[in-house]
């Protein structure tokens, strides 16, 4: 599992690459909440590069939206592989955080 | 710190010279004052044990190596039987390099020579202090491992404790349930809960993450869940009312993913509310199956508030539902292949299908057998209802 950081502006996307269960889920909270400074108005996940995920991996996912929500950050996901997508959805999670098809659409929306 | 009737250290003197005592009240008199040293003394061995099994505080044995009855060597022997968190520092004539190196071989932990130096006496005194208290915070970091240790292992016993392990005799149908824990406490669990007029309510909820606060957040759920199961009759208005119940204090963003239905014999209709669970799986008779549709839920303990669909399936004689977690189908085996629902499904292709116990056992053994050599990350758990034949 790796999170590699960019900033548009006052967007920030981070890419995640690899699995996230609950041996490394707690080093994915690491990484994502010390990526996201306080100079950012939105926030895009982009899990294009992530093949698997574990409801620890969704937990940190729902505390940094969480943790967004309370500051008025917007948080997006984008670029979701076929079984990330289905986890996404059987959790319903797909119901409470935005997802896009591609970092394009995120980043037009986050704008 | 301490004062002069409980000093931090006590250090027990053993000498036959009865001068010693004076000696060292005297030269040690700012320490005592302050409270940092006591001391009790002894004249030769024999007194020094009776000294120690009275008084289990003592840091230090500082001792003489000639005295009658018994000498500080044979001492030095017998003192672990006594106390164990002590350490011993002998008092030598200068050059007696055969009894040190006796001394030393039998657990003394420095020396000093005659005629004692003060300060040269204080300087080991106090490095011998300092290397047992490193000792002592040593060992109650120890302790404190083996205690989270065992509290993993209370919290794996309450797990495996609050699941069903009877289950109803109901005209008409029968249901199994088991489940086996990974190495680290997890958080499934499954429910059977016995409703009016002779209705079952089946539960089968994941926990999201693992150890101890999952465990404990599996127990809040469980119990909230049974509680809401035997107040309420709609399905979706009890996950609806854990959810809002859990959300009420959850700073973790801890959630559970729960399967909860209602299943009445007598009409053979399942009516469920899905909360973010895998959707359980519909065996026929022929060997066909599907999944029970999702029900635009949400998994519990995300959001506070939020309403929950519900969906009803009338099932036929010799169906299987098998509710599980995704321990089942996301199980891996060593090079990191999914065991997959379709592996479940294959399971059951040739009619007719099991008994409900046979159904669980089959799955749960062929996830086993399937992941091999692999370790098991998540609880396999595993709950079955099956219908009578006509």
């Amino acid at each position: 599992m790796n999170v590699q950081v960019e900033h548009h502006d006052k967007v920030l996307v981070a890419r995640v690459e690899g699995r996230v269960d609950s041996s490394n889920s707690q080093d994915f909270e690491r990484q994502l909440q010390g990526a996201i400074g306080e100079d950012v108005n939105a926030v895009v996940i982009d899990l294009g590069q992530l093949a698997y995920i574990s409801s620890a991996g969704l937990r940190v996912v729902l505390l940094v939206a969480k943790t967004l929500g309370q500051r008025n950050v917007s948080i997006s996901l984008c670029a979701l592989s076929d079984p990330v997508q289905s986890v996404f959805e059987i959790s319903g999670f797909n119901r409470i955080i935005q997802i896009y098809d591609t970092q394009a659409d995120a980043l037009a929306a986050a704008g | 710190m301490g004062d002069r009737d409980h000093p931090d250290y006590k250090i027990l003197v053993v000498d036959d010279e009865p001068d010693l005592e004076r000696l060292v009240r005297q030269r040690m008199r700012r320490h005592i004052r302050k409270g940092k040293y006591g001391f009790e003394f002894a004249g030769n061995g024999v007194e020094a044990l009776e000294v120690l099994r009275e008084k289990k505080d003592i840091d230090i044995v500082l001792s003489d190596i000639n005295m009658p009855k018994m000498d500080g060597l044979t001492l030095l022997q017998q003192i672990p039987e006594v106390n164990s968190d002590l350490r011993s520092v002998i008092v030598s004539a200068y050059g007696d390099m055969e009894n040190i190196r006796t001394a030393m071989n039998r657990g003394a932990f420095d020396f000093v020579t005659k005629p004692i130096d003060f300060t040269d006496l204080e300087v080991t005194i106090e490095r011998t202090l300092r290397h047992l208290d490193e000792w002592r915070a040593a060992l109650a970091s120890r302790d404190k491992l083996v205690a989270i240790q065992n509290e993993l292992d209370v919290a794996t016993k309450i797990q495996q404790s609050i699941l069903p392990d009877t289950f109803p005799h109901v005209d008409g149908c029968e249901v199994y349930g088991c489940m086996h824990a990974a190495r680290n406490v997890g958080g499934d669990f499954f429910d059977v809960i016995n409703l009016n007029a002779g209705r079952i309510g089946l539960a089968v909820a994941d926990v999201s993450d693992k150890g101890v606060p999952a465990a404990l957040f599996m127990m809040s759920s469980r119990t909230l869940l049974k509680g809401a199961a035997i107040g309420v009759e709609d399905p979706s208005t009890v996950l609806r009312e854990v959810n809002d119940l859990l959300n009420e204090t959850n700073d973790a963003a801890m959630f559970v993913t729960v399967f909860y239905g209602v299943y009445d014999p007598s009409t053979r209709v399942l009516t469920f509310s899905n909360g973010g669970h895998n959707p359980p799986l519909v065996v026929h008779p022929d060997g066909s199956s599907e999944e029970l549709e999702l029900t635009g839920g949400l998994a519990l303990g995300a959001i506070p508030g939020f309403e929950y669909g519900q969906a009803s399936v009338r099932l036929s004689p010799g169906d299987l539902v098998i509710f599980f977690t995704d321990g089942v189908t996301e199980a891996i085996d060593v090079s990191n292949e999914e065991f997959g629902l379709e592996s479940v499904q294959d399971l059951f292709r040739e009619p007719p299908t099991p008994t409900a116990r046979e159904a669980a056992e089959m799955i749960l053994r062929a996830v086993k057998d399937f992941a091999g050599e692999a370790p098991q990350f998540d609880d396999l758990t595993c709950m079955t209802l099956r219908v009578a034949d006509e």
